[in-house]
């Protein structure tokens, strides 16, 4: 079986954890992807600095390390360049200039050439320079305050630099399309700042259109603008369940039935009483119902209905979960487990070829192969 | 130029994450038909309110979403409309949709029927749990992170569960989607043959996990599924910290130099000397340094903290709210807030902007979503040869709008 990127040759400078992501998945849809070791340096999070990591961002690669301060090095590094489609890399935009690998000087080597660029900020604008941390940018952007509940600390999740990673694979594959189309390469940039912004996008949007504090503050679950969509309610054995039914009316009678609500009561009998007259009544009537039971009652009349909610699991859920195997969601690598491919093509599906090199450990056989130095 | 100029796209998605997938094919040129059914359309169209507050003169949930988009409206469950889709099958390269296996079998949009029509057709499906296995279930943004576990372990200990945002599932399913119909773009290229893709809400949000989620699958440590306090931060200088005005993020490494750096900027110098602090190792986890921290931090205000943080060279941010986001420099200087005219409320709004960046054939937003069924005369005459008693015909019949 082939692969979508079957011919295509990255060189991958980058270090950090999310670049080399993004990255990683072009090498999981098998783009020849070689790590270029040692010319950017990580500043992440010593939890991200991992070898599960490494792992996962750096697996279906090659590694090289060329010396790009020496002659030798440098040369052999361009010519390299000369027979590469894409060329990522996350160091500071002054510190690629400084090291003459900035877009300008890669180009002179390949026409063509896409340089696909990771920052924590974007190219432009006074924080430009700033460090390539999803901490700050998700600090940054807005939402951590108001993701908990009122009075608690703000939150932190991590998420934002993975649709970062995402969007650095996809903004390749833009620039890799127009260059097929006319032969034209370009700089592609991706950033954390935008990734996290992204993940915001609704709450973002309605702020700006709407604006006031119930964007700036954080909602008590117990003040739900819907009591049957978004919310959270605990069970007898200390879980939560979540139910999404945004249109109460297709749902109300299952919802009632398995809570012990009349589904006739003159409260609840039309959505504009569920989510306006009645909103908090109801919220409260949810909350009592839903703690008389444990999870794994509600996970049963949950799938005997169809209802649209869920128990909220934890990561041992999904590590064992059928559906979850049965996708490659999560799979083997190199004696443990580990995310697999989130992404299914029929044709062309992402492959395990090669766990994560050891830094440098293709030096030899890449030079050779490309006839280098 | 845009670099998906003569790409054409079917989408037949509702709600989020399908039409965010198109919205980003459409942002850098490709043409996007949003199809939708004759009577309301997509059901995004018929947001009212945003936690609880009335979305005001422009439903702006809609209208970002299917920007630089065509609507077509058609009613899929008349023969004459199938007919219509079927037509635009064989003219287009992608078939984008969200909706229900039973409504793709009945409207015969199936992927087996369609790559008979058209077999270079990229046959793209956001899904809610994958291509295989057996769960057929519902499947919105927050039910499926649910599932996931990074809700789980986001919160201080006993607090609720931690939804990520609304639409942050949708989210990153839509835009792998994307990635997805790039992938089989390009190897289109090269055998002429198209494909299925299918980005499922399950995959993409435990891939959206993967900063814990991944440690936690090669390590089996639970420290990684459950809850953390801040107090109890593997490294207390790395972490989040309230000013007496605002919160705080500081991220220094857990050295004996950072250490040193970091407590020069306090007033007094107790902590230099604090033989409880003295290395690495006792400061990781510490719960009295947390507490420590949380002391001198909060005398002052989060501007003296950054000034002071900045200046020894101590990584650092204040924790803002999306008022200061709106007013950030950063993000408006890279276009990742744009303002475009609303045809709706004829004004000039601002929504976001472009997050991926090509320098010489960047996105843009050309127009805002379209009118439920505005480009369907159009699309019918210009694209698929209709004549215009056809027209009549077909609006007679209800099969369009």
């Amino acid at each position: 079986m082939s692969g979508a990127l079957d011919g295509t040759l990255v060189l991958d400078a980058t270090a950090s954890f999310w670049a080399s992501l993004g990255t990683g998945q072009l090498a999981d849809f098998s783009a020849r992807v070689i790590r270029l070791e040692g010319i950017s340096s990580t500043i992440d999070s010593a939890a991200l600095a991992t070898p599960a990591h490494n792992e996962l961002a750096n697996r279906n690669k090659q590694s090289v390390r060329f010396d790009i301060t020496r002659p030798e090095g440098r040369r052999a590094f361009e010519q390299l360049v000369a027979k590469a489609d894409v060329f990522a890399i996350d160091a500071p935009v002054a510190s690629a200039e400084e090291q003459r690998l900035d877009y300008k000087t890669l180009a002179a080597l390949k026409q063509d050439l896409i340089y696909a660029r990771a920052t924590g900020f974007g190219p432009e604008g006074p924080g430009r320079d700033l460090l390539a941390l999803d901490e700050l940018a998700a600090a940054r952007t807005g939402l951590m305050p108001v993701l908990p509940q009122p009075g608690q600390p703000p939150v932190y999740s991590g998420a934002g630099q993975v649709y970062s990673s995402v969007m650095l694979a996809l903004g390749v594959m833009l620039a890799l399309w127009h260059r097929d189309e006319t032969g034209e390469g370009q700089v592609v940039d991706a950033s954390l700042f935008a990734g996290n912004m992204y993940g915001a996008s609704l709450d973002i949007q309605a702020f700006l259109a709407i604006g006031g504090e119930r964007f700036l503050q954080p909602v008590s679950r117990l003040d739900a603008g819907n009591p049957m969509s978004g919310t959270l309610y605990p069970t007898s054995d200390g879980l939560w369940v979540t139910l999404t039914m945004p249109d109460t009316d297709r749902w109300w009678p299952g919802l009632a039935a398995v809570t012990g609500l009349d589904e006739h009561d003159a409260c609840f009998d039309s959505h504009e009483k569920r989510c306006e007259t009645y909103r908090l009544e109801l919220i409260g009537a949810l909350e009592e119902s839903f703690q008389k039971k444990s999870a794994a009652h509600w996970r049963e009349v949950i799938a005997e209905r169809g209802l649209s909610a869920d128990v909220i699991e934890a990561y041992s859920y999904a590590a064992s979960d059928e559906q979850v195997l049965a996708n490659n969601f999560i799979i083997e690598q190199s004696g443990s487990k580990a995310l697999g491919f989130p992404l299914y093509m029929s044709e062309t599906p992402a492959t395990l070829r090669s766990p994560a090199p050891e830094p440098g450990e293709h030096t030899e056989a890449i030079l050779r192969e490309f006839g280098l130095a | 130029m845009l670099p998906l100029e003569g790409i054409r796209v079917i989408d037949l998605t509702v709600w989020f994450q399908g039409p965010v997938a198109g919205q980003h094919l459409a942002d850098f040129g490709a043409e996007v038909i949003h199809v939708e059914r004759p009577q309301g359309g997509d059901l995004g169209r018929g947001v009212r309110t945003i936690k609880a507050v009335p979305v005001g003169d422009w439903n702006q949930y809609f209208l970002v979403i299917n920007r630089n988009k065509k609507s077509l409206a058609v009613d899929l469950n008349k023969p004459a409309g199938r007919e219509i889709m079927a037509k635009l099958v064989r003219e287009s390269d992608v078939f984008l949709t969200n909706v229900g296996e039973d409504n793709l079998a009945k409207w015969e949009l199936t992927y087996d029927s369609l790559r008979e029509v058209n077999p270079r057709l990229v046959y793209a499906l956001c899904s809610g749990y994958g291509q295989f296995g057996a769960k057929n279930k519902p499947s919105f943004d927050m039910t499926v992170q649910a599932l996931t576990g990074i809700m789980a372990r986001l919160g201080e200990p006993g607090q609720p569960p931690i939804y990520l945002g609304m639409g942050s599932g949708d989210a990153v399913g839509g835009l792998m989607c994307a990635l997805g119909v790039m992938l089989a773009l390009q190897h289109r290229r090269k055998t002429g043959r198209g494909q299925l893709v299918n980005a499922s809400l399950y995959g993409a949000q435990l891939f959206l996990a993967a900063p814990t989620l991944q440690a936690y699958l090669a390590t089996g440590d639970e420290s990684f599924a459950k809850q953390q306090s801040r107090s109890d931060a593997p490294n207390p200088l790395w972490n989040t910290y309230a000013a007496h005005d605002a919160w705080l993020f500081v991220c220094a490494t857990n050295t004996d130099e950072e250490w040193s750096t970091l407590c020069q900027t306090f007033d007094d110098d107790a902590l230099a000397w604090d033989a409880r602090f003295d290395s690495a190792e006792k400061r990781a986890g510490n719960r009295e340094l947390v507490a420590e921290l949380d002391d001198r931090i909060g005398q002052r205000s989060a501007s003296e903290w950054t000034e002071r943080w900045r200046a020894a060279g101590i990584p650092c941010a204040p924790i803002d709210n999306l008022a200061a986001l709106a007013q950030d420099q950063q993000a408006w200087a890279n276009d990742y807030f744009l303002k475009t005219h609303c045809e709706e409320v004829n004004r000039e709004v601002t929504v976001r902007g472009l997050p991926i960046g090509l320098s010489k054939t960047p996105g843009s937003v050309r127009s805002l979503g379209p009118e439920l069924g505005q480009h369907t005369e159009e699309l019918l005459v210009d694209t698929l040869g209709y004549s215009w008693e056809d027209i009549g015909s077909l609006k007679e019949q209800g099969a369009i709008l």
